[in-house]
């Protein structure tokens, strides 16, 4: 998850700020990777990778399909909070003497998490629920589990309804837990400055 | 500190947006230690003017030195160039995300090198130096229209410029905090630091400046000494638009 | 090669159905949700409380655990029997509904209450004024993040293929199998995803433009 958010800034800052065959290098893989549905990507490293040779297990292929399509989520919010600066914060730095790279690392992105964090944090809650998928590519994750039990034992309501509450569980105490980590990072009138 | 040194010297500038022609053949000098003051009704370029001299905006044309360097040709650096002038700007532009104190002092550590604690400290002194000593852990949103300017001042003092810029420093505030910016600015008037700014104070002007540069259509309609200017203007345009500003502000002197 | 050729129309044709559970979930979603929202805005205390549950619970599940949950659990509690493609679309449906919701309320939040309080002073009743004058509005102002609802769901219907509903992505599974080639397969229907979801969201831009209310931008 973390290495989402930092592919994601990446991204962002790319299409921002690239030159041209940098940006639109960095729009096109943000263009695909969230066009297509998670779970397409998913069946693509696991299933598809190995015909070039690129072989993955199951559990790093989906680390590496939701790191990717996360990503490329993720790059949107962050571009739009970047773009969503006042030109003037740029401007002060510029006239103070910072070059580009000191800029954008000291003045902008600061600014920008800390805009983009609500579209970040329910990125990831997203990525708590979808993750039911990576039982497709043979992971052993809560959904496979239910529906082993399931062939098992037939009672589909009471497993398929207990395998949800624990997505929804989890799903909430995060939801909870970035609601904390938002106020505490929160200064004041920043949110009203943009 | 010598008399007749010329810190700042502009050429024949020209700019342009789109077709309008903004600055159509601007030129001057500044001495060290003197204080210019650059009025005009809007449009008339000012603002650009001042972005093109530390080079936010680059002029199509014209030529700029400063302190014999000459800004404007292949300069290896130009973020070198700009930490010798000190810009403040009419909407502040402070660092939202950080404390007055760490906007004063975050340029010296980042682009100066300095140590963050002698950052710290010389920052401090600055904020102290426009009354603000108290007031250094607040952050923007909780300071007032006229306590931002002067932390902006102190930001762009702190990096000990050769010469000051201000664009229209008092022209977002609130008339009743109008004077306390003023207030600061004079002091370092006093203490000669050079400085060029653009401003509708008259009374200001009057009290500090040395020169008057009235810029009208892109170029310097007239200049000269506040009290010439403003009541005895030779220029047809110059003259009507003291009166407007006497009738309007029906100021005396300061 | 040859054979594979053979197999993109058949994955094409998935198309149809894919756009079938799309329109079919957004449609059910649309009606639940525009419900929902005003019962949120204007409603009571415990239909607030039921819109804010039903919310949670289709939001917090995941969409493969709802699909299943109704195909083995639900629906054959209650008697019906539904093949997979009805469920999936009313399972779509619902979860749709609990996302719209959100999308008309924000919008109908943003246009303030000043609207209703000028329907009222003219004498309108609430209803009346609530279906002619705020809706309305609401509706346009959503209709951007309604075009990224609709983005959600053709990839969303893609998980259906946990059911063995024939649109694009179990034909391409088919397809796979068949010719073990999978690289060639799943680009394609991931191609394909992007340019439904690409027109998809172009059409909707442009009747948002030709209906666009001048200077009245919502919150999105």
């Amino acid at each position: 998850m973390p290495i989402g958010v930092a592919l994601a800034i990446t991204l962002a800052v790319a299409r921002v700020y690239g030159n041209r065959p940098i940006s639109l290098l960095a729009t096109s893989i943000v263009g695909i990777f969230r066009g297509f549905p998670a779970i397409v990507t998913l069946f693509i490293i696991f299933f598809a990778l190995p015909d070039v040779g690129v072989f993955f297990s199951p559990y790093w292929s989906a680390v590496l399909g939701f790191v990717l399509v996360t990503g490329a989520y993720q790059s949107e919010y962050v571009r739009g909070a970047i773009q969503s600066i006042h030109v003037g914060q740029s401007l002060a730095a510029q006239a103070l003497g910072m070059n580009k790279p000191q800029e954008i690392i000291h003045i902008i992105l600061p600014q920008a998490i800390r805009a983009a964090l609500p579209g970040i944090s329910n990125e990831i809650i997203y990525l708590i629920l979808y993750s039911s998928l990576a039982s497709y590519i043979g992971v052993e994750e809560i959904f496979a589990v239910a529906r082993s039990f399931n062939s098992l034992e037939f009672k589909p309501i009471e497993i398929f309804l207990t395998a949800g509450l624990i997505y929804a569980a989890m799903a909430t105490v995060c939801f909870a837990g970035f609601r904390t980590v938002e106020r505490k990072l929160r200064i004041p009138g920043l949110e009203v400055a943009r | 500190m010598a008399d007749g040194e010329v810190v700042l010297k502009v050429e024949n500038l020209h700019k342009s947006y789109a077709d309008i022609k903004v600055l159509n053949g601007v030129s001057f000098e500044i001495d060290r230690g003197q204080i210019k003051v650059i009025c005009g009704p809007s449009g008339s370029g000012k603002s650009t003017l001042l972005r093109c001299l530390n080079l936010l905006t680059y002029p199509d044309k014209g030529r700029v030195w400063l302190e014999e360097q000459e800004i404007t040709g292949q300069i290896s650096d130009v973020n070198k160039v700009r930490q010798k002038i000190g810009f403040v700007f009419q909407e502040f532009n402070l660092f939202n995300h950080l404390t007055a104190l760490k906007n004063v002092s975050i340029a010296l550590e980042i682009v100066k090198k300095m140590k963050k604690e002698e950052a710290r400290d010389l920052a401090l002194k600055e904020l102290r130096k426009v009354n603000l000593g108290e007031d250094a852990h607040k952050y923007p949103a909780e300071l007032s229209g006229g306590q931002k300017q002067r932390v902006a001042i102190a930001r762009a003092l702190a990096m000990n410029p050769v010469i000051m810029f201000y664009d229209e420093p008092t022209s977002a505030l609130d008339p009743h905090l109008i004077g306390e910016v003023l207030d600061v600015m004079k002091k370092l008037a006093q203490e000669k630091l050079t400085s060029i700014v653009v401003t509708h104070e008259i009374g200001f002007a009057r009290s500090v400046a040395d020169e008057i540069m009235f810029m009208g259509g892109g170029t310097i309609l007239e200049r000269g000494r506040p009290d010439e200017l403003i009541s005895n203007a030779k220029h047809e345009m110059v003259r009507q638009f003291f009166r407007r500003m006497n009738e309007l502000y029906r100021r005396e002197g300061e | 090669m040859a054979t594979l050729a053979e197999f993109l129309p058949y994955i094409l044709s998935g198309t149809v159905w894919t756009l079938g559970l799309v329109g079919g979930g957004l449609a059910i979603g649309f009606i639940i949700g525009l419900l929902m929202a005003v019962g949120q805005v204007y409603g009571s205390e415990e239909i607030k409380g039921f819109v804010h549950a039903y919310v949670w619970f289709f939001r917090s599940l995941p969409l493969l655990v709802l699909l299943f949950l109704f195909y083995w659990g639900v629906f054959p509690a209650t008697g019906y029997k539904l093949d997979p493609l009805a469920c999936s679309i009313v399972v779509l449906g619902l979860r749709s509904g609990a996302y719209q919701s959100q999308i008309f309320r924000g919008a109908i939040i943003s246009l303030g209450g000043t609207q209703l309080l000028a329907a009222r002073a003219l004498g309108i009743s609430e209803p009346k004024a609530v279906f002619h004058i705020v809706l309305p509005q609401a509706l346009r102002i959503s209709m951007p993040g309604w075009s990224n609802e609709y983005a959600i769901m053709i990839k969303d219907s893609a998980i259906t293929f946990a059911l063995g509903v024939l649109e694009i992505l179990t034909r391409t599974r088919y397809v796979v199998m068949a010719t073990h080639e999978p690289l060639i397969p799943y680009f394609f229907a991931g191609g394909l995803f992007i340019v439904l979801t690409y027109s998809g969201t172009k059409i909707v831009n442009v009747v948002y433009e030709r209906t666009k209310i001048p200077g009245l931008v919502g919150r999105m």
